[in-house]
């Protein structure tokens, strides 16, 4: 790999919580210009991972670089990471989250959020407590890709969003990505997503089942992304 | 910073006027109830807005480390200690502005109840006794009153401190243990015997004075401020270190 390409480094990346080993020497390197698959069942470890490159969780042992440096407070500026969860203010109106965004971040587009947001269909006046599952999917979606770094790290971006919108948010996810920036894609919805992964890495157990290029694997296997999902995972 | 603190006050906004809100209409109920129902009031308001006080700092905190929305905060480029510091700061002007609006109430319902009494007020008599509180005709000046309330305003705040360590202890070095609340508690209680066991080493190393000092005789602002010193330098000493303490392991090993 050329080194000027590589955005995120992982190197020996291990979690250990009290009763369980969620991650174990983990090692990945992420290049720029590139949509990356996470793929795998749930408890694999693909949340336990984005939360340690988001600065919400912190790694047992091993280390995680973003353009060669360790993770700290300064790297989250070039972080949008969306959590699979509801983590909204729950007493915001969603033009207050996005007032609260344009205050935290100096990367964040404010007109380009408002324009997601009519796009998707969610009203600016609408309070966070009022929202409906899907409706909270695409506001997170929306204020995610509406910053402008270089890692977006998205978890779940399809869960609880009707069929419509998911193509809406699947084509906000393409347009995001340019030369130097790095997307990362976590979902259950494989066959929904996978016209658009450029690479794959299979989570299993907190181990690194399988990783690579999404066109050079699914010659390789001769199967689609979903079909080697059910080869990796299958047996589970 | 500001933001941090602007946001922890928006947050809180409905809290905020509710509490105003029902704090008048409790009050008017009382004054216009009775003659004694304004003193009542004045009795109760510190009680129970100490209670909630306590209450709101603590889970202002415990909300951001143990809910989702505390996301929101923590995915943000602030360093732990900026973060810490904003808790602070919030908790410290909301301690402030409970003081204010008690002191209000003191002269609302001191001024209602001295008309309803029928008295005539002189206003040559409230600028005399202004005066001499400035003068210092009653045993005690502005310096006194500075020097108590600094002292009051750092033990406040290096108590908050040692309630937002234990707590971030807790989320971090014990993140993957059991009974959250149960066990800050208890890392509470233990910061506190540490602090109480370092203050009586310390209090006999820097000021024997403190112990023998006789406080029936009058004092001035100065031997007052001596009298406080001990307390105070391990009151600030407690909070650089505590708060050096929060921010490094926010930074470091927070686990939410």
């Amino acid at each position: 790999m050329n080194k000027m390409n590589e955005l995120l480094k992982i190197q020996h990346l291990s979690k250990y919580y009290y009763n369980k080993n969620a991650l174990n020497d983990v090692n990945l390197s992420l290049e720029k210009g590139k949509i990356y698959g996470l793929l795998g069942p749930n408890g694999s470890g693909k949340t336990t991972l984005m939360k340690i490159i988001a600065g919400l969780h912190k790694q047992t042992s091993g280390e995680v670089l973003l353009n060669n440096r360790p993770l700290s407070y300064k790297t989250k500026a070039n972080i949008s990471y969306m959590p699979t969860e509801n983590f909204f203010y729950d007493s915001f109106k969603v033009k207050d989250i996005v007032k609260f965004y344009s205050d935290m971040y100096e990367d964040f587009q404010v007109e380009s959020a408002f324009n997601t947001l009519e796009k998707i269909k969610v009203d600016p006046e609408f309070s966070i407590s009022k929202l409906s599952s899907g409706l909270v999917g695409k506001l997170k979606v929306a204020l995610a890709l509406s910053r402008n770094v270089e890692l977006y790290m998205l978890d779940e971006p399809l869960n609880g969003v009707d069929v419509l919108s998911r193509d809406v948010i699947i084509d906000l996810i393409t347009r995001s990505c340019g030369e130097n920036k790095v997307i990362v894609v976590s979902t259950h919805l494989v066959s929904e997503i996978e016209k658009i992964l450029d690479s794959l890495i299979f989570l299993k157990d907190g181990t690194i089942a399988l990783a690579g290029d999404a066109e050079e694997l699914r010659m390789s296997r001769c199967t689609s992304v979903e079909g080697i999902y059910k080869e990796v995972f299958g047996n589970d | 910073m500001i933001k941090l603190i602007k946001y922890e006050f928006i947050k809180k906004y409905r809290l905020i006027a509710i509490t105003i809100i029902a704090s008048i209409t409790l009050n008017i109920y009382l004054i216009t109830r009775s003659a004694s129902g304004g003193i009542a009031f004045l009795s109760l308001f510190p009680m129970i807005m100490g209670v909630l006080f306590i209450v709101d700092i603590i889970k202002m905190y415990s909300d951001d480390l143990n809910k989702k929305s505390g996301y929101m905060l923590f995915m943000t480029p602030n360093s732990g200690y900026k973060i810490i510091v904003s808790k602070m700061i919030t908790a410290v002007i909301e301690g402030l502005a409970i003081l204010l609006l008690y002191f209000i109430f003191i002269i609302i319902n001191g001024a209602y109840m001295t008309f309803q009494s029928g008295v005539e007020v002189n206003f040559n008599d409230i600028i005399y006794i202004v005066n001499n509180i400035i003068s210092g005709s009653f045993g005690f000046n502005l310096a006194h009153i500075f020097v108590f309330m600094l002292t009051v305003l750092l033990f406040l705040i290096s108590f908050l401190t040692t309630i937002y360590t234990a707590m971030t202890i807790r989320k971090s070095i014990f993140s993957e243990t059991k009974f959250g609340g149960v066990l800050s508690f208890v890392i509470f209680l233990l910061l506190n015997w540490g602090i109480s066991f370092v203050s009586s080493k310390l209090f006999n190393v820097l000021d024997p004075y403190y112990y023998t000092f006789d406080f029936s005789s009058q004092v001035t602002a100065s031997e007052l401020a001596h009298t406080f010193l001990p307390m105070n330098i391990l009151s600030i000493v407690q909070i650089i270190l505590l708060t050096l303490c929060s921010g490094y392991l926010l930074e470091k090993k927070i686990n939410l």
